[in-house]
């Protein structure tokens, strides 16, 4: 598979009036990952994602879609998108089923037995020939994830769509878009506000404020792994004596007691090393935790815990 | 690329999937039906001419496919809009302006269903009810330049006109639809132009200022020339400029429609 980007965003930005809504926003989508597009509400998430499929025009700059410009070439690079925008309203007076025909005659390649195909991937197969004014919100998404990846996208663009989904609902969709990225190579370009649904979902998160991008951070993969051997990080050990345990350790950096268990700074091989030490000297471990920067927090640091404006 | 007969299936399919369009369909076959068989109770004579009734009918029914279009029009790009469907439709690998094009096609289509329909049950409940005949008795005047021609050939330029004028109210609807996004709106003023037409065109006859042969409202009623007279009896006028005249609105109409369209952000 190539590498090159399967979306590329350059120098995008969005005026509206006297107001910059989106200001020369740059990033880079890589085959197969899940990117998360992550802002507090009224950041500019949703225009952005608007001007990816073309219900935005751009006030300047450009969008590439499998090197296909939004801007010029709109037909190829909508091909190669499947997206749901905001809720995933469908026609209600139509069923599940027909709703998904209407979709598949406006995309090449699609025809009825991937249509079978896709509406048991998304576990419908019971109520798609209802009327979808009779389906639930859960239903209704699923609908909508079913007509975005009919066509075999090479990007998936979500605006929030964990929205309205209960937690088994959520955790379905968490695997599913993980699944689609490592089997099919699709990349994912998601947004939310919620930082905890982001961490569990994303491989890289892009931060926006204001209409800003201000940072692009890795999640996980070989980066952030072997970033996390060498860095020394906060660590808890839960022991029976934390008091014999402190005598034991004294010295070691930043050693100290913190709600009632063994805290400190040590990187991979020390958290090793400092056990070994604990356990010779006769003290029981139950537990080591190390204290991983959570998203939150690194959200809350960058945009500096700023409201929305 | 797929073809853009699928665009146009789709239209059909959400026109023809839903109950109104078939309650539409439906008070169209009734109307006649009712109009003849009645008025042949109430009078108790069915010696009447076939063509006359049919071409009275006509002209009713005609206003109720005229609003019946607007209704679907209207529904058709503003709908999509109020729904939310509209982004669906419009993040495909399509122009908007092929999308829009769909729209339109599928409309006419269905104005032409109806036309068709509208002329077969017109002409079968008559003839069944008083009886066939070639006769045109007093349909066509002397006056018409029709007159000498057959019945049929008659009938058929009737109802093209009677098209015409619905294509021009329906393209009205669909740009008040398309800039607006209301179809309240679009449903309402294209209803008023359709009735206040002549009433309006029936003032203009009080002035003799020139400008007022240029109006849309002047030029709607085509089926003037086919009984011999001018839509404005005091100015001179044709049916070739009449046409012109339409042409230009009509081109008026399909360009801000297409133009809104195209350039809209679709936000919320």
């Amino acid at each position: 598979m190539s590498q090159a980007p399967v979306a590329r965003l350059q120098e995008v930005t969005k005026r509206i009036g006297s107001r910059t809504i989106i200001d020369r926003l740059s990033l880079e989508v890589n085959p197969g990952e899940v990117f998360g597009f992550l802002g507090p509400n009224g950041s500019g998430k949703t225009t952005t994602i608007r001007m990816m499929v073309g219900l935005m025009a751009m006030t300047s700059g450009d969008i590439e879609i499998g090197g296909h410009s939004v801007r010029k070439e709109y037909p190829l690079a909508a091909s190669q998108v499947g997206a749901i925008v905001e809720n995933p309203e469908m026609y209600k007076y139509l069923t599940g089923y027909q709703n998904l025909v209407h979709f598949a005659r406006m995309n090449p390649g699609v025809d009825r037995k991937r249509i079978d195909e896709v509406v048991e991937l998304v576990g419908l197969e019971g109520r798609i020939h209802d009327k979808v004014k009779k389906y639930s919100l859960g239903m209704r998404q699923r609908l909508g994830v079913a007509q975005a990846v009919m066509h075999r996208p090479k990007l998936l663009i979500l605006d929030e769509p964990t929205n309205g989904l209960d937690p088994a609902g959520i955790r379905e969709l968490r695997d599913y878009l993980r699944q689609l990225a490592q089997a099919e190579g699709t990349s994912v370009f998601v947004s939310s506000h919620l930082l905890s649904e982001m961490e569990l979902m994303c491989d890289r998160v892009a931060i926006i404020q204001t209409g800003k991008l201000i940072d692009i951070r890795s999640i996980r993969g070989a980066a952030a792994s072997e970033h996390q051997q060498t860095e020394a990080r906060e660590v808890l050990f839960e022991v029976d004596h934390t008091d014999a345990a402190l005598g034991v350790l004294q010295g070691q950096g930043g050693v100290r007691i913190a709600d009632g268990q063994l805290a400190l700074t040590a990187a991979r091989e020390e958290i090793a090393e400092t056990n070994r030490r604990l356990v010779q000297a006769g003290i029981r471990v139950y537990g080591i935790r190390t204290k991983t920067k959570s998203l939150e927090d690194q959200f809350l640091e960058v945009t500096g815990g700023e409201s929305v404006d | 690329m797929t073809n853009f007969w699928n665009l146009v299936q789709n239209e059909n399919m959400k026109i023809y999937l839903r109950l109104r369009t078939w309650i539409m369909l439906g008070i169209i076959v009734l109307i006649p039906i009712l109009l003849t068989v009645g008025l042949t109770l109430v009078t108790d004579d069915s010696d009447g001419n076939m063509w006359e009734l049919m071409g009275t009918e006509t002209i009713i029914v005609f206003s109720l496919i005229t609003i019946f279009t607007v209704v679907i029009s209207a529904e058709s790009v503003a709908g999509e809009f109020s729904a939310g469907t509209i982004k669906l439709l419009l993040i495909r690998p399509w122009s908007r302006s092929s999308i829009l094009a769909s729209k339109y096609v599928a409309l006419l289509l269905f104005s032409i269903l109806q036309s068709i329909v509208c002329f077969a049950v017109t002409w079968a409940i008559n003839a069944l009810v008083l009886g066939y005949t070639s006769d045109p008795g007093g349909i066509i005047p002397e006056s018409s330049p029709m007159e000498g021609h057959s019945i049929w050939a008659y009938m058929g330029v009737h109802y093209l006109y009677e098209w015409l004028q619905l294509v021009m109210v329906v393209s009205f609807a669909f740009m008040l639809s398309s800039a607006f996004r209301s179809s309240g709106l679009a449903i309402g003023l294209s209803i008023f132009l359709l009735f206040a037409g002549g009433t309006i065109t029936g003032l203009l006859t009080l002035t003799d200022k020139a400008w007022v042969k240029y109006i849309l409202f002047a030029n709607l009623d085509l089926t003037s020339y086919l009984d011999g007279r001018s839509p404005l009896p005091n100015m001179d006028m044709t049916l070739g400029f009449s046409l012109i005249m339409l042409a230009v609105y009509f081109i008026i109409f399909n360009a801000v429609s297409w133009t809104v369209f195209r350039k809209r952000d679709v936000a919320a």
